[in-house]
């Protein structure tokens, strides 16, 4: 296109020059004839004076091409301005209009751009390693066993993996390491990690100070080395360089420093911020054998290998297994899962919802604003038309509407920047810690990028299509005068629009009103546990001055003795396992003795270890058998309290009171009597299901990390005062942590559904408002088109009910199109809602039912406004009109 | 065109003057510096149009297809306010250098 009328240009200034040159020629040689010369000799005479034709010819017409372009960009330049001059007169002739346009598109390209920083930040940009796309999760996969959930690894299926594959360059795994430093200041908990010797490698990280692992401390020989975060080399050791080498004292142990790591090392693993790391050294031969999961692998893929490739290569190892050691490794798989969607989780799906929904919002506001545009475009019909008439192009009318649409998109784009740069702020504070993970959010070139392309389009939906349809109808028509300039076929496109519109509104009603059912739902699931005034508080008693169970058991009783003696405590009670927590020990593979086998029975039992008085202090109903009693010590028999969930599925259709349970399916494995039945609890979260579970008397199953359960007399921070006094005299060399109420757990674990659903409901809420309007313009728009129709029927006898009743109809023939589609749609958009719902399904008939109803009521109250005026009409006055 | 050469820029201020009283094709502004300046010119008659080109591209003169009043279709050019107030100080500038130029070449041994 624009090469063509370059040569145009090119030819049209070129011949111009010929002409100009030739008419010289001419001229002079006349002259010269006219002092008496022949005419062949007047015209060498011409040329001869003129002086090298060609030379001049060439370069007098590179000029006369540049002057041309010259001129061309100072024209357009001049009607820009005046396209702007007018535009904006347009604008503040218009200010309704104006003031509507660019608050909707400042609120929707705010909201759009506030929520893709957040989509780019926690999902777009790569992981912080090498090659982060090569990274997966390995997990063992039990759902042949029924367990849904992905789990960890044993080390000996592990070490047959790593050794076995052929499709990953490195395989690493990692597991938990939670130590009490004790030296310097105050004792201290940390959080860290165990990992193999290739984990830093494998990931690329390289150390600050000193040195990472490497295999060989691996060696279950190896000196007690450590690596520690930046964060911890900071506020422990001042950021002192000669900490390499060093000892230091972990539980009681002579651990040696041997690396720091860089401030911008994250762990690869959510909500999780470890700070410092041993090596892993966990034999393959432990003696819980291969059913025994206890840690978790990353691997990195060869270049160039998909997921396929390589989940179809360990199920060939695991295939083996299977028939190697069909007691623990039959229905077992592998289970990959790439280590950036692991890492960003169920965040995902609510961020992608979001995404659509404000995405969805800004195009409803768009397709009001190119209904508007169409009204004005009405409106404006004879403008254009006179205009035109006087002999404006087509493009330049054209151009004219399209400054004036830009003019909007510009100011509007604005206003969204500083809305989206306001919006991510607010957002970035309410975005779990989990997902903030390694990035900062926040807006970069990449999100002003987004904020220009979106801006780009919502000018091109809601400005291009209206102009041209005002050019198209308003030249042919508008001269002729008449109203009707825009035709049956504007009309149509309108309700077209509209029903787009309506159809994006439902969509965004359903998942609305999906995600708020989910959080009523959450919030009047029964816990099944007390979770108000209770808190929990960890306690490690460490190898090195705990030798034995017993001496654990004696500082225990003594703690306990001492919180329940102080006024502050009114119940003080010890678990391994609080709810809440993550991990815990399931038994592998119990065997209700004297059952068949049956296929429902849970490969797997959570253990609960807790003193005798830990069901009552947490309002547990026992429903049948007895509570545990500090009687069940040690030396007495095995005996456990089942929750329903596993004595129905262990003992279906009987009382599992007084049953036997045989711990594990070793010959050898000790048996259990089940002495009581406990009600079901989501022990984790309101929104998790319920799991098989056993409590059983701690001093039978000791722990050394315990979590003691507090419910305070009068308020919190005397308790927490208490608890540090008690726990100072059983031990001093103990680390003090701060009480947490399980309340906050439970509101933290609510927390995300509810910033969903608001969140979506306030979109939806403002797609419902927008797409009443679009409905409302539209049959004001027709109410007006067909004046004259109505005054004429009018005039003929028709009742005004009558009148009503079609203006209505026509509505309710949107809404119900609309409703239609949008239904349709969220059918399909469902599939990503899933994972955010609890206890609904996409098909949930309240919301099915609401969502129309809702809608209807805002159609009608959209289309009874112009019908309402339709019916005043005074026939006569609108019949003479025109 | 015999006689003397030209100045640098003196063409393109003859040009401006030519057109003081009004537009002119490219071959009556020829014709009128023949006659203006007696034919003392040395220059080609052809140099003329690369000059006009250039003096439109500075925006001093302005175009339009026109007839000419023996009604044949010809290139006017018009001078624009900016070529009127070069034209101005082009001359104030040519006959202060011009004076100057006189008196110096006139003097005598003792500069009077």
């Amino acid at each position: 296109m624009r090469r063509t009328v370059r040569i145009d240009t090119k030819n049209r200034s070129a011949k111009d020059v010929e002409r100009e040159i030739a008419l010289h020629l001419e001229l002079r040689a006349r002259e010269f004839e006219a002092e008496g010369m022949t005419p062949e000799a007047a015209r060498a005479a011409a040329l001869e004076a003129f002086g090298n034709r060609g030379e001049i010819d060439l370069e007098v017409k590179v000029i006369a091409e540049r002057n041309l372009h010259r001129r061309r960009s100072r024209e357009w330049v001049a009607e820009f301005r005046q396209d702007l001059r007018v535009g904006l007169r347009m604008l503040r002739r218009s200010r309704a209009f104006a003031v509507v346009a660019i608050l909707t598109l400042g609120l929707g390209i705010g909201a759009n751009t506030a929520i893709f920083s957040v989509l780019r930040s926690v999902i777009l940009r790569p992981l912080p390693y090498a090659n982060p796309e090569q990274l997966v999760q390995v997990w063992t996969d039990h759902r042949g066993l029924g367990r849904p959930e992905p789990e960890w690894l044993s080390p000996a299926d592990f070490a047959d993996l790593r050794d076995g594959n052929k499709t990953f360059s490195a395989m690493a795994a990692f597991g938990g390491f939670a130590p009490d430093l004790t030296g310097a200041g105050d004792p201290e908990s940390l959080t860290g990690m165990s990992v193999s010797g290739n984990f830093f490698s494998m990931l690329g990280t390289t150390p600050a100070l000193g040195r990472l692992f490497l295999p060989a401390d691996d060696d279950a020989n190896a000196p007690q080395v450590v690596v520690l975060s930046d964060a911890l080399w900071n506020r422990r050791f001042g950021s002192d360089r000669s900490i390499i080498g060093r000892q230091i004292t972990l539980s009681g142990n002579p651990w040696t420093v041997i690396g720091v790591l860089p401030p911008t090392f994250r762990a690869p693993i959510q909500a999780f911020t470890p700070e410092i790391f041993r090596p892993l050294r966990r034999p393959s031969n432990s003696p819980c054998g291969r059913g025994c999961v206890t840690m978790r692998a990353i691997g990195r893929l060869k270049p160039g290998v998909s997921l396929g490739a390589a989940q179809a290569d360990l199920g060939v190892i695991y295939a083996r297994l299977a028939t190697q050691y069909p007691q623990t490794n039959s229905k077992v798989g592998s289970w990959l899962i790439p280590l950036h969607e692991q890492l960003t989780g169920s965040s995902r799906a609510a961020i992608f919802t979001l995404a659509v929904a404000v995405g969805l919002v800004l195009l409803i506001g768009c397709v009001n604003l190119a209904n508007l545009l169409l009204v004005r475009g009405a409106t404006r019909a004879r403008e254009i038309g006179v205009r035109s008439a006087l002999g404006a192009s087509r493009e330049r009318l054209i151009r004219q509407l399209l400054t004036e649409t830009a003019l909007l998109a510009l100011i509007g784009g604005g206003i969204g920047l500083m809305v989206g740069i306001a919006g991510s702020r607010v957002l970035a504070t309410l975005v779990p810690e989990e997902v903030r993970r390694v990035q900062v959010i926040g807006i970069d070139g990449t999100v002003l990028l987004f904020t220009l392309v979106i801006t780009g389009l919502s000018a091109a939906l809601f400005g291009v299509i209206p102009s041209l349809q005002s050019v198209r109808t308003s030249m042919s028509t508008a001269v002729r005068g008449g109203r009707e300039g825009a035709s049956r076929a504007g009309v149509n496109a309108r309700s077209a629009l509209v029903v787009t519109q309506l159809a994006m509104a439902v969509m965004l009603l359903v998942g609305a009103g999906l995600l708020i059912r989910s959080f009523m739902k959450m919030q009047r699931v029964d816990l099944g546990y007390r979770a108000a005034g209770i808190a929990s508080v960890g306690v490690t008693f460490p190898g090195v001055r705990y030798a034995n169970p017993l001496a654990i058991q004696t500082a225990m009783d003594n703690l306990l003795t001492r919180l329940r003696a102080d006024p502050a405590i009114r119940t003080a009670e010890i678990t391994d396992l609080p709810v809440l927590s993550i991990g815990g020990d399931q038994d592998i593979a119990p065997v209700p003795l004297g059952e068949p086998n049956n296929a429902n029975i849970p490969p797997s039992l959570w253990i609960r270890s807790v003193t005798p008085g830990y069901l009552k202090a947490m309002n547990m109903r026992l429903i049948a058998g007895r509570q545990l009693e500090a009687t069940d010590i040690q030396s007495t028999g095995l005996v456990g309290i089942l929750n329903e969930e596993a004595a129905e599925r262990y003992f279906p259709g009987k009382s599992a009171l007084g049953r036997i349970l045989k711990r594990g399916p070793a010959p050898n494995a000790p048996l259990l009597t089940v002495v009581g039945i406990v009600a079901n609890g989501r022990a984790d979260g309101p929104n998790q299901p319920y799991k098989p579970e056993i409590f059983v008397p701690i001093p039978q199953r000791p722990a050394r990390g315990v979590v003691v359960i507090l419910e305070p007399s009068r308020d919190m921070p005397a308790a927490t005062r208490a608890f540090g006094r008690a726990l100072k005299e059983v031990d001093p060399l103990l680390p003090v942590s701060t009480p947490r109420m399980i309340e906050e757990s439970i509101a933290t674990a609510v927390a995300l559904p509810r910033l969903y659903a608001t969140l979506v409901a306030i979109f939806a809420a403002a797609a419902l408002l927008l797409a009443a309007l679009g409905v409302y313009g539209v049959m004001a728009y027709v109410v007006t088109q067909r004046q004259r129709e109505i005054g004429v029927r009018m005039a003929l006898g028709a009742e005004p009910s009558g009148i009503r009743r079609m203006i209505l109809g026509q509505g309710g023939t949107l809404a119900a199109t609309g409703l239609l589609v949008g239904v349709g749609a969220s059918m399909l958009m469902g599939q990503l809602l899933s994972k955010l719902l609890f206890g609904v399904t996409p098909f949930d008939a309240p919301t099915l039912i609401a969502v129309p109803a809702v809608l209807g009521m805002a159609t009608i109250i959209a289309s009874w406004l112009p019908a309402r005026r339709a019916m005043r009409m005074d026939p006569v006055a609108v019949i003479r009109q025109d | 065109m015999g006689g003397s050469d030209l100045f640098t820029g003196s063409l393109d201020l003859i040009i401006l003057k030519s057109l003081t009283w009004g537009p002119l094709h490219g071959y009556a502004i020829g014709r009128w510096i023949r006659l203006s300046t007696k034919e003392g010119l040395t220059v080609r008659e052809g140099a003329l149009y690369p000059a006009l080109h250039r003096l439109e591209a500075k925006g001093y003169l302005d175009d339009e297809w026109g007839m000419t009043e023996t009604n044949r279709e010809a290139k006017f050019y018009r001078l624009t306010a900016a070529g009127r107030k070069h034209l101005n100080k082009e001359i104030a500038r040519w006959r202060d250098y011009s004076r100057i130029m006189t008196a110096a070449l006139a003097a005598s041994k003792t500069g009077a």
